[in-house]
Formats: structure tokens, sequence, C-alpha cells
């Protein structure tokens, strides 16, 4: 059995994709996954930027874990348009613990590897990555 | 949204062989009383409009307003008093750790600067004062080796306090800072209760050996007595005095409340009794009364509290009732206005009308307990903690005659076929019971733990709920079940299934906060990803209409869902009832009634956005 925590690498694609989605903002979300045969952290899929917040929930499997970046676009009080960069860690409770514990313990080391991400999320079942609960986390 | 519509509120909790404390504010007319960890505020010309305050965490004993009525202190069984405002949303103004014990009575200074507060404790704290907003003492208060059961404060200077307790004695205390001035020991019996006259003049004690003691307020010296003529015979729990500082009211273990009529030699003379309209069982005993403005209130140890006027004493009184201990299910019935049934486990249950507000208790002839109870327009069943269930016919407002069934388990579930409500489904630890009328058709052996079960109206199909998470639907064919199918989506026990009110979808609810919608002829998932409760679910609801489903939750939340949109879009009532809510029904299709731990139910208006 390999050792999951420090054995997993990042392919280039997904710091690549993700300076262009926090620059030149051409993607709306980022869904990584883990290849375990590779051993590697890839881009699974990539959201346009007229995609919406149910486009992004309606990609990430429901019995399977992901990573994912999304950017969040909001009116703070002022009706100022902001925006923020989440990265979710999206583990049901429904999942593989094989594959929740793959996921745990290189989540660290692939979070360093984005540099940008502002707030990060962990959710188990699609009520803790709920619309109000990023609008939450916005402020 | 939802908007609270109407409360009707628990009453006092009442302990045989003590006497309660409530207390009020003559300029707002509401009463102040305690239920578990809640203080409820009641306004006596609005009996629908209750404040509750629950940020007690342990069971809450007695609370006043302060002279300004601006401040409510009140006090719990861990000797925490909390000092909040009436108004701004009950903010937290400070909290003081009194005693080491129970806190029995409370009382201001009539500056409003000064709290004493008595009760149990160890060794030296039975009684203390203290300042309102600092906490720091204002006296030493020995004398009492027992639970000091009540205090007093003069209402006018010079200041002095008095108490009183299980050691039989009076105490009185000159100051401030309050030292022991003397004591008197005039009774032979636990003294229950000591109240200055508003005028500051005089003060009366009063105890389980039905006597009542007047004394000079300034000096402490017995100066009368109440008459022993036509007098109670039995303790007396609580005296208050009028307004007007003539008269006082007392109440008493016999069942009676007394005027008396105190003479300017200091002694009482009975003026009136009141006997309180009940069966005249021991839920009769009275334990609290209060004299304000021109309403006198007493309280009975089964919780009711009845609303004399003092001008007009032979008026008959208005009955407030409720609910004490946790309402564990509503059954609402279709009559115009629409009633609403509440039981709660010691074999409770109240008539509720929407608009009005208590409408009566429902006597049985046996009391048992009931832990499930289901109803419909002329029939009552419930099953309770042994073995038998109870079915009782409804006529209007009375019961008929009951009758039994045991059926050689603990029921866990009942469900009543609506339109055939001769057939009952009734679930036990490892199989059901069909009932016919009061008849057992038969009995089956499932296999599996069985913790929730349901019948379709017209009792031609049952679902029961495993403790696995597997909900199993069987066709009831004359007295056997045949297994149709067997749904597996839950991962907790399945706590209750209910049918659509048009029997083409159901909904199921487990203790790992799920709820799933199916479509009763495909066995599909209908609506799911209902998952945001917090804790287990305990009751769930269909509106009359089919198009909404609601859950409430031992998080104390109720969520209502709309079955066509996805779960997201949803309308939470946070906070609905302290402790969990768990009971949970549809009125129409823009109210729900919820009930719970707290002992009260409440209407919500619901609008889908």
């Amino acid at each position: 059995m390999t050792n999951a925590a420090s054995g997993m690498a990042v392919h280039d694609d997904c710091k690549l994709k993700f300076m262009e989605l926090k620059t030149k903002r051409t993607h709306r979300f980022i869904v990584f996954k883990i290849e375990e045969k590779q051993k590697q952290v890839i881009v699974e899929k990539l959201g346009e930027p007229t995609e919406t917040y149910d486009d992004f929930t309606a990609s990430l499997p429901a019995e399977e874990c992901r990573y994912a970046v999304f950017d969040f676009d909001f009116m703070t009080e002022e009706n100022v348009p902001k925006s923020r960069i989440f990265f979710i860690a999206w583990s049901p409770d429904t999942a593989k613990v094989r594959s929740k514990m793959i996921y745990a313990s290189s989540k660290d080391r692939f979070k360093r590897e984005l540099d940008g991400i502002q707030v990060e999320l962990q959710a188990t079942d699609p009520t803790e990555m709920g619309l109000d609960v990023f609008k939450s986390r916005a402020n | 949204m939802a908007q609270l519509a109407e409360t009707y509120a628990c009453v006092p909790s009442t302990e045989r062989g003590r006497g309660i404390l409530i207390s009020g504010d003559p300029k707002s007319n509401s009463i102040l009383y305690c239920n578990g960890r809640s203080v409820i505020i009641r306004y006596l010309d609005r009996p629908l409009e209750v404040q509750v305050y629950g940020e007690h965490a342990y069971p809450a004993t007695v609370a006043r307003y302060s002279p300004n009525g601006e401040w409510i202190a009140s006090a719990d069984v861990s000797g925490t008093v909390r000092i909040w405002g009436t108004h701004n949303d009950f903010v937290l103004k400070k909290e003081f750790r009194v005693l080491s014990g129970r806190i029995d009575d409370l009382q201001w200074s009539p500056d409003g600067e000064r709290i004493v507060a008595s009760g149990e404790g160890k060794g030296k704290s039975l009684v203390r004062a203290f300042m309102w907003d600092s906490g720091t003492n204002v006296g030493e208060f020995d004398g009492h080796s027992r639970r000091v059961l009540s205090c007093a404060f003069k209402p006018t200077r010079p200041f002095r306090i008095v108490t009183c307790g299980e050691d039989f004695l009076v105490n009185f205390y000159e100051g401030p800072p309050f030292k022991f001035k003397l004591s008197h020991r005039d009774h032979s019996n636990f003294v229950n209760c000591i109240r200055f006259s508003p005028d500051g003049k005089r003060f009366i004690s009063v105890s389980s050996d039905k006597k009542g003691i007047l004394y000079d307020a300034k000096t402490g010296d017995k100066i009368g007595e109440l008459s022993s003529e036509d007098g109670h015979k039995g303790s007396i729990y609580a005296v208050s005095w009028s307004p007007d500082s003539r008269k006082v009211v007392t109440v008493s273990a016999d069942k009676s409340a007394k005027l008396w009529e105190i003479s300017d030699d200091n002694n009482g003379t009975v003026k009136r009794t009141l006997t309180c309209p009940g069966s005249g069982g021991v839920d009769d005993m009275l334990v609290g009364c209060l004299w304000q403005n021109d309403h006198i209130v007493t309280v009975s140890l089964g919780g009711s509290i009845f609303l004399y006027s003092a001008s007009d004493l032979d008026k008959a009184p208005l009955e407030l009732s409720g609910h004490m201990k946790n309402i564990n299910s509503i059954s609402v019935l279709k009559s115009d206005p629409k009633v609403i049934l509440s039981t709660s486990y010691d074999g409770l249950i109240v008539k509720w009308v929407q608009g009005i507000g208590y409408s009566g208790k429902l006597e049985r002839g046996v009391n048992s307990q009931i832990k499930c109870f289901a109803a419909v327009e002329e029939e009552i069943v419930s099953s309770g903690f042994d073995n038998k269930v109870w079915r009782y016919s409804l006529h209007g407002d009375q019961c008929g005659d009951g009758d039994c069934i045991d059926i050689g388990n603990q029921p866990k579930d009942l469900s009543l076929a609506r339109l055939s409500s001769e057939l009952a489904l009734v679930s036990f630890d490892t199989g059901v019971t069909l009932l016919r009328g009061t008849k057992i058709v038969s009995t089956i052996d499932l296999g599996f733990t069985v913790t929730a079960c349901t019948i379709a109206p017209n009792g031609t199909e049952a679902i029961v709920g495993g403790q696995d998470g597997k909900l199993h639907i069987y066709s009831v064919t004359g007295d056997t079940l045949q297994e149709e199918a067997v749904l597996e989506k839950h991962r907790g026990a399945i706590t209750v299934i209910r049918y659509s009110p048009d029997v083409s979808m159901f909904a199921s609810a487990d203790a790992n906060r799920e709820a799933v919608v199916w479509d009763c002829a495909t066995r599909e998932v209908k609506l799911k990803n209902m998952l945001y409760h917090t804790a287990r679910i305990n009751c769930l609801a269909w509106s009359p209409n089919g198009s909404m489903v609601a859950t409430g939750s031992l998080d104390t939340c109720v969520i209502v869902y709309e079955v066509d949109k996805p779960a997201s879009s949803r309308i939470t009532i946070k906070g609905a009832h302290l402790g969990g809510v768990y009971g949970l029904e549809f009125i129409d299709d823009q109210t729900v009634v919820s009930s719970g731990e707290d002992a009260c139910i409440r209407l919500w208006n619901v609008t889908p956005k």
C-alpha cells in the first residue's frame, strides 16, 4: 500500500488552470480528481464563466470525493460587487472510506500548490455547501 | 417565510407538597412563571400572546420584575440569578452565582438597587442580598439552618428583610448592611411564604400548619394572626396582599383560596372562600397565588391558572390551562374552527381551538400514560408504556367509554387507517399487530427491529421502517401482510413515515437527520437531500394539498420543504421549541402547528417564497 499522505503529485495543469481562474477569470470553477493509479491530482472538469452554482453542484459526484475551486461573485452591503475564491473539499458521507482518507491526507499539500485561495470549505453533504453557506463565509 | 401566529403556553411546573411563586407587573398587566428551563411572560388580557425566555441552563424556579418594570431577575436550581431586560430582545445584563443550591425566592428592593435571594445551600449560604449591578454583598444572613422557602423586602424605608423556612423560623433583618435582628418560632411546620403589605406596615407569614401570622413591619413583633374560624384545612402554600393593603388572599392544599380582611387590630377574618371548579382530585390543590390590580390569579397543582376578578368575586373565573410536560403528539380534527388535540406523556389530553386557545381537557376513564396517539373524528387511539392499546370514542367534548386491548408487547408506533378507522397498525420491537376495532386480527413477527410504521388511509398498504434504515412496503390482505418491496436510502433508524393526503406520495425520516419523499406508485425517490436538520427528525407532516412537507427535529427547528422545488429552497423556523420539536401537523395549507419539549404549542403562518 502506497503512502498516500506524501506520495501524491500535482499535475502542472492544475496550477495553470488555477492561475487562469485567478488572473484571467476564464473559468467559473475547476473540479480536481485524484487519479490513484498515476498517483496524481488532475483537472477533471472546467466550468465556463457563464455557468452557475447549480452547474457546479451538478458536476460533483454524489458518492465520490473531489477537490474543487469555485469563483463566487456576490454583492456586499454597500452594493459593491466582490468575488471570493473558495476551495471546497467535497467528501460526501456516502463515499468509500479509502477515498475519503486519500483526499483528506493529500489536501494540505495540494492547497499549498494553489496560491490565492481565500476561503476553504469542507462539505460532507449538499447542505454543507449550500448557497447560504457560501454567502455567510464570503464576508 | 414563517411567522409566529399564536402560542398556547405551558403552565407553571408544580411539585406536590410545595408551593410555587408567581409574580407579575401591574403596569403591563402580565404574570411571570417558570416551566422547565423557560421563564414565561403572559399577558392577562391577551392570553394568546406569550413571551418565553429560555436562556437558563438549569430548570428555572422563580422570576420577578424589577420595580420599574425594565428588568426581570430570574433564578434557577443551580443557584444562578440572571438579570435581563424586558424589552430589547431580553438582552442579558448580568448573571450571578448567588447560592450553592436551588433558589426558592427572589425579591427586588423597592428602589431596584438590591436583590435578596433565598433557597438551599451549604453552610451559611442560604440567603444572600446583593447590589443588582455589581453583585456585592449587602449583609450577612445567618439564623437559618434549613432551606429558606421565602423572603421579602420591606417596600418602604427603613429597609428590612424577612425570611422564613423549613426550620419553622421567621427571621427579621435590619439594614443595610443587613444584620440579624430577631427570630420568631410561632409556626409548627414549614413556613411557606412571607410577604410585606404594599404600604409597608405589616407582613404576614403562612405555613403548612394551616396558620397565618401577622407582624409589625418596622419592629418585627408579632401583632396578630389570621383567625382559625373558617380557616384553611390544609397547608397554606402562598399568600398575596391586595394593592390597598387591607386584604390578603391565601391558597391551600385544601383546594380553596380564602380572602381575608385584615382589621385594624391586625387580625384577619375570612371574607370569602373561593373553591376552584375542578374534579376534586389532587390536581386541584392550590399552590400559588397573586393579587394584581383587579385580578386574583390562583394556580393549581395540575397546572390550571384561574383568573378571578377581585371586584366581582361571584363571577366565574377564567380558566387557563395547558401542558406541564413534553407534548409528544398533536392531532388536528377537521371541524370548524379547527380543534387541536395535544397529548403529553403523563396522560394529559388538552383541546385547543385555533384563535381562542385553551378549550378544555379531555377526561378519560383511566388516566394511563400516553406515548403514541392518533385521533380521527369520532375516536381516539392511544398507547402508553404498558402493553395496552386504548380506544376511546369521542363525542364532541367528552370522551366516551374506552376499551383496551393487551397486545402482548410494548407498542412503539401506532397508525390509524384514516378512511376506515377501525383498522389500526401497531408496531412493537420485532413486528406489527393489526387491530380491527378492539380485536387483534393478527400479530406478525417480521424478523427485524421495527422502529416506525404507517398504514395507508384505505388500509390496503402498510410501510414499516426498521432500525437499519430500510423501508419495507407490505400489501394488507385480510389479516396478513405480503412484502412487496424493500427501499434502501436512509442511513439511520427510521423515525417516522407518513402518507400524503392524496396517497400519491409518502415521506420518511430517520434518526440521521435525513428525510426523503417517495412516489407511491413507482417507489422512486421524488425529493431527496432534505438533510438540513442537525439532529434526529422526530416528526413529519404533509400539507392538506400535498405540496409541502414539514419536518420537526430534536435540534428545535421546523423546516418546511416544497415537494416540487429542490430541497435547498426551504423555510426554516429556528428555535421553535426549546428542547426539541416532537409534534407537528398542518392545520391548513398555510398554517403549521408544532409542539415540543417546552410544553408549548405554537402556530406558524407559512408562506411559500
